[in-house]
């Protein structure tokens, strides 16, 4: 008995004891249960790497956000929504930058994606897109699988409940059943929405892309994005398109800048400070893009740098 | 050897047939075979010769049929019984569907036999009046047109939907690829009964196309009058009758199968199964005495040469034909082709061009180019545009009607130009914001205003479509592509691909 008795827990022992447990989590930051662990601590939103090789820049840019492990747990499937809409050389900067393509897809493999589809639904031929871009044999060369959606059976008709004025919309299955969503845009001067930034790059996931523009183009770009919220954005901001936008060949300038983000508005809200506004030459505010700014009223993102949690790196 | 002639001549059918269904499935977008893909095409002397006459020169491309042309001096019209890809598959047809016929005894053919010959000079006199609407009973022209504007989209059809079950099986690829857009081609269906009508003439005849119709076969009986390989029949022969059923083109006549008609003679070498084995072929004279295999007067020569003569005069005066007729202007011609109506006497209507063509953008025409100009090719932009950095139709035309133009060249090409209907613009009526036509275009032809509606800009345009192609309207495009008449030369611009 007295065994026993000793060690009996009191009820006010035990009233300690669960008021103890109970609070204990609330005074330590949440518990992180996923692989972020193994990560650094996620610094910032929006990462912004500068000077160095493509790979290089990428590999900056990825790090601040917790590195690609972040993003891609083993033996996941990985879409990247890349920019390959038309039949252009790569030094005319209407397509992606094959070499931060290439590390991209690498990248995906290093965190352990089980396979890694780039899809794009292209605006001139497929073939032609793939080839004269060169980016077909590097997505091949990097191990990825390189689709076009020019047939109508990798679509998926669904509803878009957040849509504004788009409220039904074919799109690519694979986008709405991967794992992984990464939307990889290259910034450009476009004609009809004054930027192509990474909001507009989810335009070439849809199948009537004209229909859009019937609707109407802006609004439709920012309720598109309400589909699937990309994991991950990277803006390929090597070289970017200023005029003649967005088949060229126009004006490009070098930027050699890579930006990685968790959150698209933010992402584009950046990037369209690389460009000017073709009357006043003063560069363009977030606000100033439409479609940006519709996004931000459907709350996809945060549109006001100054409350994003900006990094800017050195690659070299 | 003689047991296994039958067997080797059918094998080899088979796998002519099955390359030319390679080449045509080749017929697309890198285009890198080291074989030329209208490699039929070019072995056809038929379509040498009368491109010759309507074109007043050689080209260089047809060469390669003279050489089948000189083959015919030794073998006879060998290509009809071994590898014509026609005769195959009227062959085959013939042998599992007509195959049970009872020898039809009273049936003289002397009249139909001349038939061939008639067609043939008059394809030769309209020929020399620059004018042909032969080609389409040229038996290559006929079966790579037939296969490509009627089979093909249909392969595609059973493609597409077995893609998605095989896709499923494979456990490695969870991602399943595009179907192919279905190729649309509008005659598809009277090409087809146009087919099915040639090989249903087999219930009359075995090979009655190749007896009485095909110009191709004339051409070579006319050549093989002068063979060297030879019919021999010995004094053993029984007039069992035997190779007078077999034959597939009726060349030994029953009274005396010692003879045989030789220009008729396809080589096929069926008579060599001959119960006493009195046949055989080699060089030399043979003892008996040949028959002219059709009796061709003077007057049927010279009334087909004037039937092909008043009958292109007749089709060249029809308004569709004639100058003001040709001015059809949306009948855009693919980039690179000649003047209309050279144009138009040069093209087989094989429909190479049509399968090569990555976007579905050309088609055949049925009588929007007039009688001559049936199934030749135009660019329909509302169905397909033409791709900015490809010239394949130029590079596979077997008889350069579309010349073969390097990209540069073609670029500067204008087969058209665009206009707008501000009527139906959605920018220009509606106030939308669109300029689908505007980002599309390759060439900076249109720009848009200070509204964002489009403005063309006429000296850019190359016409090539894909502004009407993409355009959101529905229906009919609200900008719209008409043909420039002549092709044109447009200024090159001024290269801005690099930074400045």
């Amino acid at each position: 008995m007295d065994k026993f008795s000793k060690k009996k827990v009191t009820r006010r022992q035990f009233m300690k004891g669960t008021a103890v447990m109970a609070t204990l989590p609330l005074f330590s930051k949440s518990l992180p249960f996923y692989g972020s662990l193994a990560h650094a601590a996620e610094e910032s939103d929006l990462v912004i790497a500068k000077n160095g090789t493509p790979s290089q820049l990428l590999q900056a840019a990825m790090a601040p956000l917790g590195g690609m492990g972040r993003f891609v747990k083993k033996g996941q499937r990985v879409v990247i929504k890349a920019n390959i809409a038309w039949a252009r050389t790569p030094e005319q900067a209407c397509t992606n930058n094959p070499d931060l393509f290439s590390a991209l897809i690498k990248m995906c493999y290093g965190a352990g994606a089980k396979r890694v589809a780039v899809w794009d639904h292209t605006c001139d031929n497929y073939q032609f897109c793939f080839s004269r871009s060169g980016l077909k044999e590097t997505a091949q060369k990097a191990g990825a699988d390189i689709f076009s959606g020019h047939g109508r059976n990798v679509y998926k008709q669904i509803e878009v409940p957040k849509g504004k004025k788009l409220k039904t919309a074919e799109v690519l299955r694979d986008i709405l059943e991967s794992d992984v969503f990464v939307n990889f845009p290259i910034p450009k001067h476009h004609f009809a929405t004054e930027l192509t930034l990474g909001l507009k790059n989810l335009i070439g996931i849809v199948w009537d892309m004209e229909q859009l523009h019937k609707i109407d183009l802006h609004q439709c770009i920012a309720d598109i994005n309400t589909v699937r919220k990309p994991d991950l954005v990277v803006v390929d901001a090597i070289r970017i398109l200023t005029t003649n936008g967005p088949k060229g060949p126009g004006k490009t300038e070098d930027i050699g800048e890579v930006i990685a983000s968790t959150d698209i508005v933010a992402a584009d809200a950046y990037a369209a400070t690389f460009f000017k506004q073709p009357k006043t030459g003063i560069p363009f505010k977030a606000e100033e893009v439409k479609f940006v700014k519709n996004a931000y009223d459907l709350g996809l993102g945060e549109i006001n740098l100054s409350k994003v949690r900006v990094k800017k790196v050195s690659a070299a | 050897m003689k047991r296994a002639i039958p067997t080797l001549r059918r094998s080899i059918q088979a796998l002519s047939f099955i390359f030319l269904l390679y080449l045509i499935i080749k017929t697309a977008f890198p285009l890198e075979l080291k074989i030329p893909v209208d490699l039929y095409l070019r072995l056809d002397p038929f379509i040498g010769i009368i491109t010759i006459l309507t074109k007043k020169e050689v080209i260089l491309r047809m060469l390669p049929a003279f050489g089948v042309l000189l083959l015919v001096f030794i073998f006879g019209n060998f290509f009809c019984g071994w590898f014509c890809p026609m005769g195959s598959t009227i062959d085959f047809f013939d042998r599992i569907l007509f195959r049970e016929k009872k020898w039809s005894k009273n049936f003289s053919d002397q009249s139909l036999r001349r038939l061939r010959y008639g067609v043939f000079i008059f394809s030769l006199a309209t020929g020399l009046m620059a004018f042909q609407v032969m080609y389409l009973l040229d038996p290559i022209s006929l079966i790579t047109r037939t296969l490509i504007i009627s089979f093909y989209p249909p392969a595609i059809y059973i493609f597409n939907h077995l893609l998605p079950q095989v896709q499923s099986f494979l456990p490695k690829n969870p991602f399943i690829m595009s179907s192919i857009p279905m190729p649309l081609f509008k005659v598809n269906l009277l090409i087809f009964v146009f087919f099915i009508i040639i090989l249903a003439l087999g219930v009359v005849r075995k090979r009655f196309w190749c007896r009485y119709l095909c110009p191709l076969g004339t051409l070579f009986s006319i050549f093989s009058r002068f063979r060297v390989l030879k019919r021999f029949v010995t004094e053993d022969c029984t007039h069992c009758q035997n190779c007078v059923k077999g034959c597939p083109v009726g060349a030994i006549p029953e009274e005396a199968p010692e003879s045989y008609r030789h220009p008729d003679c396809i080589a096929c070498f069926k008579c060599l199964e001959c119960p006493p084995e009195a046949v055989s072929f080699h060089l030399g004279r043979p003892k008996w005495k040949t028959v002219n295999g059709v009796d061709l007067s003077r007057r049927y020569v010279l009334g087909s040469l004037s039937f092909g003569i008043v009958s292109a005069l007749v089709i060249k005066a029809n308004p569709l034909q004639s100058e003001s007729g040709l001015k059809n202007n949306r009948l855009i011609r693919p980039p690179g082709s000649l003047p209309e109506e050279k144009f138009v006497s040069l093209c087989t209507g094989c429909g190479e061009c049509l399968k090569v063509c990555p976007n579905n953008a050309l088609q055949s025409t049925l009588l929007e180019a007039g009688l001559a100009g049936l199934y030749t090719p135009r660019l329909v932009p509302r169905i397909g545009y033409c791709e900015e950095f490809c010239n394949f139709c130029g590079r596979i035309c077997p008889t350069e009607a579309i010349r073969n133009l390097s990209i540069e060249e073609k670029r500067l090409i204008q087969i058209g130009v665009a206009h707008i209907d501000k009527t139906r613009c959605i920018a220009w009526d509606k106030d939308k914001i669109c300029l689908v036509c505007n980002e599309q275009c390759s060439y900076h032809a249109i720009v848009g205003d200070e509204k964002k509606r489009p403005i063309i800009k006429e000296e850019k345009c190359t016409g090539c479509g894909i502004c009407e192609n993409k355009c959101p309207v529905d229906g009919e495009s609200a900008i719209i592509v008409y043909a420039s008449g002549v092709q044109k030369k447009i200024k090159p611009e001024p290269s801005n691909n690099n930074q400045g």
